[in-house]
């Protein structure tokens, strides 16, 4: 075989394993895309994991819409069932002033499912006998079974939220200020080299061993529980290199000339530090942060193991809660449900792709004007 | 007179200002050697962290192991030879055995490792030497997203698309493997592979590079015989952070694993059940010995990584040697 000949087929095969890597990304997304998005809308953002019913007194209204009570319905199958569901509420309507047994207000929401009207089952009835049952009750409120279907991520995104926002809090300070130290004080030795192995290590531990850790030092031996205190924290331990290691390549990049006029000017080296270099190591900073929030999204095994799968909205930052990813777990690991986790997955990569152009547009911009 | 007392109210005056000036530099002396502390202090939290992380799962991980254990002992050697999992209360009835979990784990790395090596390395080549500039713009973003993508999207599309076509083709009825786990981790390690083995090859010097074509190589010659050897303790601590992040992985191989309670495999087509995926499956209702013998696992996991941590520290003191 001649030299072009092998060539070819070397050029061939690099070009194949190329394929490849680019392939294999576009199925995934693609794949994640095609059998998530379709899920995605309002309601799925902002309503509840979990189904919930509820018997309410809904005061009938004076309106020009099919019924006394303003919403107009459209019948939908839930567990096998035809079941009349809310399409939309008149302006007129008074569902607002909805009351529970015990006197709580509960908001009626467009795809709420209307299970039974003054004790009569709404079982495969058309939508015409719906409104004469409701138009022929007499009494000024009018008692009805709803059950909201849930399947949203609300809960998740709040702690997702939250998650992100307490681990930044406690690792940013952390890794801000170590990475100073390493650049603006220390002196090579025993002890830079010890923070530094450190440092190397801890971005090599899996994140299984992360959780084992948060588990039986926050959860147990802090007795913070399972909590969303508990993820953030062991969190913010995973997020330490990210932080340290961005935020001194943004430090050793500001030229020594900056420092030393600030000195030769008579300010402290506190005052340079806190005039001069952090001011222009801001833009390094920032990216730290976003791929510190890019880790948070993206991490599971580790908030598996400290802050439980609980889908509800957290309470306060001592009760357990699911993030995003951990969701998506649970969802394709108990429930077998695909499309549920490719939904859920897909709100995940949007997120991880702003991220990742927003880091790109700030990097740009730093180097811009550092040239 | 008169001069004179001016004199000296001056002088008291001049002394007033010292002593302010004095007090102002006492405070900023104390103020910076705080500072100097307190960075200092944030600097060891990550030293701390290592040393709390290792310490409590060596801790709980070992008690199992000593006979003045308050929840029972397990032998060392049982644990580390048998092959079936059964946790149960009652400890004398309980089976706690991790070589067939050992022996997943080690089977899914190597395997990802084989497929994944050669192809992130060829990438790689070809971002770096081969693509046209515009080319090169597109395909190195797109393996930053790979790198950025969840665990779990990939443990979801290893369980919607690569577990279904292994059952269509497998012998045995369940498509979750040793080779859904082998493929889930070719396609995580990709990244990793692809950028550290990216930025060796760049490393190479241009003169290396210019020799060769002076000598009459080709392209194809100069890459293969040139710019990959030149780059190989690089690309080799790629590999080495490969196997980390394989054997290390939880989420994206508990989907597809299987996970059966006992076994070594024998084939590509057999459930395993890796090291990551045991601790997580089950710490979640764990209590007594059984906890503690998942952290026992973690610590088999940990000394993993501090062995491949050990061997990559190696590799990349020899390439700062050169």
């Amino acid at each position: 075989m001649n030299r072009s000949m092998k060539d070819k087929i070397m050029y061939g095969f690099i070009g194949l394993a190329t394929a490849f890597t680019v392939g294999i990304l576009l199925w995934i997304i693609g794949f994640v895309f095609v059998n998530g998005l379709k899920y995605i809308d309002i309601d799925f953002l902002t309503s509840n994991y979990d189904s919930k019913t509820a018997y309410v007194n809904i005061p009938v209204s004076n309106n020009n819409t099919d019924n006394k009570l303003g919403i107009t319905f459209e019948l939908k199958e839930y567990e096998g069932i035809n079941y009349p569901v809310i399409k939309s509420i008149d302006k007129s309507s008074r569902v607002k002033e909805a009351i529970d047994k015990k006197g709580n207000t509960i908001k009626l929401r467009k795809g709420d499912i209307i299970k039974k009207i003054d004790s009569q089952s709404t079982d495969n009835l058309p939508i015409v006998k719906i409104n004469d049952t409701i138009n022929n009750i007499e009494s000024d409120t009018i008692l009805v079974k709803v059950t909201n279907k849930g399947e949203g991520i609300f809960p998740m995104l709040i702690t997702t939220l939250l998650t992100i926002l307490l681990s930044l809090a406690v690792a940013c300070p952390i890794g801000i200020f170590a990475a100073i130290y390493l650049t603006e004080y220390a002196k090579p030795g025993r002890l830079v080299r010890i923070i530094r192995f450190a440092t190397e290590s801890l971005a090599g531990i899996p994140s299984i061993i992360f959780g084992l850790f948060g588990m039986i030092f926050f959860v147990v031996y802090l007795k913070l529980n399972y909590s969303i205190l508990a993820g953030s924290l062991t969190l913010s331990i995973i997020l330490l290199p990210v932080i340290i290691r961005q935020t001194e390549e943004s430090l050793i990049a500001i030229p020594n000339s900056y420092r030393e006029g600030s000195l030769g000017l008579g300010a402290t080296k506190l005052q340079t530090i806190r005039k001069v270099v952090l001011p222009n190591a801001i833009s390094g900073i920032v990216v730290a942060i976003i791929l510190s929030i890019g880790r948070i999204v993206g991490e599971s095994a580790a908030l598996l193991l400290t802050a439980g799968t609980v889908a509800r909205v957290p309470q306060n930052l001592f009760s357990s809660g699911a993030t995003l990813t951990v969701k998506a777990y649970a969802v394709a690991e108990e429930q077998g449900d695909i499309g549920m986790a490719c939904a859920i997955g897909s709100v995940v990569v949007i997120l991880i792709l702003v991220l990742n152009g927003l880091s790109k547009v700030i990097s740009k911009k730093l180097n811009r004007n550092r040239a | 007179m008169d001069i004179n007392l001016n004199m000296v109210d001056d002088n008291k005056n001049k002394l007033i200002d010292k002593s302010i000036d004095m007090k102002i530099d006492k405070r900023r002396v104390v103020l910076e050697s705080v500072a100097r502390k307190m960075f200092l202090l944030n600097a060891c939290i990550a030293v701390i962290s290592v040393a709390a992380i290792a310490f409590f799962v060596f801790y709980k991980g070992l008690q199992p192991f000593f006979s003045n254990n308050a929840e029972g002992t397990y032998s060392l050697i049982d644990f580390l030879t048998g092959t079936e999992w059964r946790p149960n209360d009652n400890i004398s009835s309980a089976l706690y055995g991790i070589l067939y979990m050992i022996c997943g784990s080690l089977m899914a790395t190597a395997g990802a490792i084989m497929i994944g090596v050669p192809i992130g390395i060829l990438t790689a080549v070809f971002i770096s030497k081969v693509a046209p500039i515009r080319i090169k713009k597109i395909i190195k973003p797109a393996v930053e997203l790979l790198a950025g993508i969840p665990s779990v999207i990939y443990g979801v599309f290893g369980l919607g698309v690569i577990v279904p076509k292994i059952m269509q083709i497998s012998p045995q009825s369940q498509g979750q493997s040793l080779l859904a786990v082998i493929l889930v981790l070719t396609i995580m390690i990709l990244p990793t592979v692809i950028t550290i083995s990216e930025s060796a090859i760049e490393a190479v010097p241009k003169a290396y590079i210019e020799g060769s074509y002076g000598l009459g190589a080709s392209k194809i010659q100069t890459i293969f015989k040139v710019i990959l050897p030149a780059a190989k303790s690089g690309i080799l601590a790629g590999v080495v952070l490969g196997i980390g992040r394989a054997i290390g992985e939880t989420m994206a191989v508990m989907l597809v694993a299987g996970n059966p309670i006992a076994g070594i495999p024998t084939s590509i087509w057999d459930p395993i059940r890796p090291l990551t995926t045991n601790i997580a499956m089950e710490m979640g209702y764990a209590f007594g010995l059984h906890q503690e013998i998942l952290f026992s696992t973690g610590v088999v996991l940990f000394i993993f990584i501090i062995i491949l941590n050990l061997i990559l520290n190696k590799i990349t003191a020899k390439a700062g040697e050169k």
